[in-house]
């Protein structure tokens, strides 16, 4: 071995050492905080709770406990997330095109102005929803003074529509960003092709625009779903009581009771039922949008 | 013809238009001088924001959504140029890889993280407060200033670089004058994005911080009275976000 081949060894290591260590501290935040937390929450979704503590334990019915006592929460929030979802995401879409093949000069702008309301802060819009929709709302006193009601309208707030509007309220933006950055990619002259050979609006988003924008609704869709299913202060905030949602149950468990392993099992068991509808909805998705 | 081009115009005015009001009538209320978020407004005045300038919740909240803020734009922008520079001297496919795996933690719903957070805070003993927060917040906007930092240095011309190290500069030297000089403007715009991404969470900020913050000074508010004082609080939030995510874009080209 001759010392040329020493030497690129020792130049090809110590890149490495280089990488490595530039690398280390992401790493150190992704396994010391998420992989670590979301382990020792797994692990602790098998023990028992006592009266006063949490026991070291096995117990697999911890999961059955959650299917048998809020089977039908778990059924009415993934529903929901799916509403919520399909809606954002179908809006997000039209905005997006429009944006991107309608409004000319004036579509940077009308993005910017969509996206600066990217963070405006979470609960703030909830609150925001809150006060157009409440009985002495807005909404409510507007009409009120206009004398168009005697009483205020009960039914605007705290109930399943309350909680849709304002969950797609706060996720559209979201949504917006990965749908325009995919319609940016696509080739305006393989539109206007099928134009010429005669195919209309709809057939042209339907066979060219839907299939190669498919990665990017997904990812708004998963994005959607996730977060409005996984949600707990809309509903608190604007949802009825007698309807509480998935997210409620978890976050009760925290409370006073203090019961971590039920809590526990009950988010692994939201999450792994996303990830079942997310699967059905992506393969759904394929199966609709071939490009043509 | 006119239909074609009157309908994308009217579909994008009343989606700006749902975004956009909302926040504006929750600034339009902070102006207020009655009791209540609700029309008619009697006159308008700044009596609810001094009485919040007053307020020693107020000041206390700030000070600590300050530090947060701070502290996790600082963390989010150090980590995640290190890091991009990791994987800029790996191969694209490794790199994309290792990227995807980071932005696992934005596909976990915030209430999950938050609670398996503090369960994994009171086990291993770190007390609940500033530096608590700021480690959950670095889960969710690390991978965000690692994506935008990584694919601003993958599109960096690297003929500048090369001649620099040719010339004889070390590899530190070459990377204070020829890279940073590129990427500062991506690196000003991702702080700033890691901080609207901080100031935005409530849920996570909810399970692991010690004191209030401003997010959840108002959700305490919220709780007990609804006046237009949570309108100021909100205002002055929104404003800070909409300033910070306006430069944050200018500074990072964003063009989708």
């Amino acid at each position: 071995m001759g010392d040329g081949f020493g030497s690129r060894a020792f130049r090809f290591s110590s890149r490495h050492v280089v990488t490595v260590l530039l690398l280390a501290p992401a790493a150190a935040v992704f396994f010391g905080l998420f992989v670590a937390s979301l382990s020792f929450f797994f692990v602790q979704s098998f023990w028992k709770a006592t009266t006063f503590r949490v026991v070291p334990d096995f117990r697999p019915f911890n999961y059955v406990d959650v299917i048998a006592g809020y089977g039908g929460p778990l059924l009415r929030t993934l529903s929901m997330g799916l509403i919520v979802a399909s809606v954002t995401t179908m809006t997000a879409f039209f905005f997006a095109y429009v944006v991107r093949f309608s409004l000319g000069r004036f579509g940077p702008a009308a993005l910017l102005v969509a996206l600066t309301t990217l963070f405006g802060g979470y609960l703030v819009k909830i609150y925001a929803w809150r006060t157009i929709l409440g009985a002495d709302g807005i909404i409510n006193s507007a009409l009120l003074n206009l004398g168009l009601i005697d009483a205020p309208l009960p039914f605007l707030l705290f109930n399943l529509g309350a909680v849709v509007v304002t969950l797609t309220y706060y996720l559209l933006p979201l949504a917006i960003l990965p749908l325009y950055g995919a319609l940016s990619d696509i080739d305006e002259t393989e539109l206007a092709a099928a134009r010429d050979m005669g195919a209309g609006a709809l057939r042209t988003i339907l066979d060219i625009v839907l299939p190669q924008a498919r990665p990017a609704l997904m990812a708004s869709f998963a994005l959607c779903f996730l977060l409005a299913a996984g949600d707990y202060v809309t509903p608190a905030m604007v949802g009825s009581p007698g309807n509480a949602m998935f997210g409620n149950f978890i976050q009760s468990q925290f409370g006073l009771r203090m019961n971590t392993p039920s809590g526990a099992a009950m988010s692994f068991t939201l999450i792994a039922a996303c990830m079942i509808v997310l699967a059905a909805v992506g393969s759904g998705l394929r199966r609709w949008l071939q490009p043509r | 013809m006119s239909g074609a081009w009157l309908l994308p115009r009217v579909y994008a005015l009343a989606v700006l238009a749902f975004l956009v009001l909302p926040l504006l009538l929750c600034v339009l209320f902070s102006f207020t001088t009655g009791n209540s978020a609700a029309f008619p407004i009697p006159s308008l005045g700044l009596g609810w924001y001094g009485r919040l300038a007053e307020s020693p919740q107020f000041r206390a909240a700030a000070w600590t959504t300050a530090q947060i803020t701070l502290g996790c734009g600082t963390a989010a922008t150090a980590i995640g140029l290190a890091t991009a520079l990791g994987l800029e001297r790996l191969s694209r496919r490794a790199a994309v890889l290792i990227l995807l795996t980071l932005c696992l933690p934005l596909m976990a719903p915030p209430l999950v993280l938050g609670l398996s957070l503090l369960t994994f805070f009171n086990f291993i003993g770190l007390k609940l407060g500033v530096t608590a927060t700021v480690l959950a917040h670095l889960l969710f906007t690390l991978p965000i200033v690692t994506s935008v930092l990584y694919a601003r240095l993958s599109t960096m011309d690297k003929a500048a670089l090369e001649a620099a190290r040719d010339l004889g500069a070390s590899p530190g030297r070459a990377f204070v004058t020829v890279t940073l000089p590129v990427i500062g403007p991506s690196l000003i715009g991702c702080m700033l994005i890691a901080m609207a991404l901080s100031l935005d969470d409530f849920v996570i900020a909810f399970f692991t911080t010690g004191s209030n913050t401003l997010s959840t000074l108002i959700w305490g508010m919220m709780r007990t009275t609804l006046n237009p004082g949570i309108n100021a609080v909100g205002s002055c939030i929104i404003a800070i976000s909409v300033v910070i995510t306006a430069v944050a874009f200018k500074f990072t080209r964003y063009r989708g």
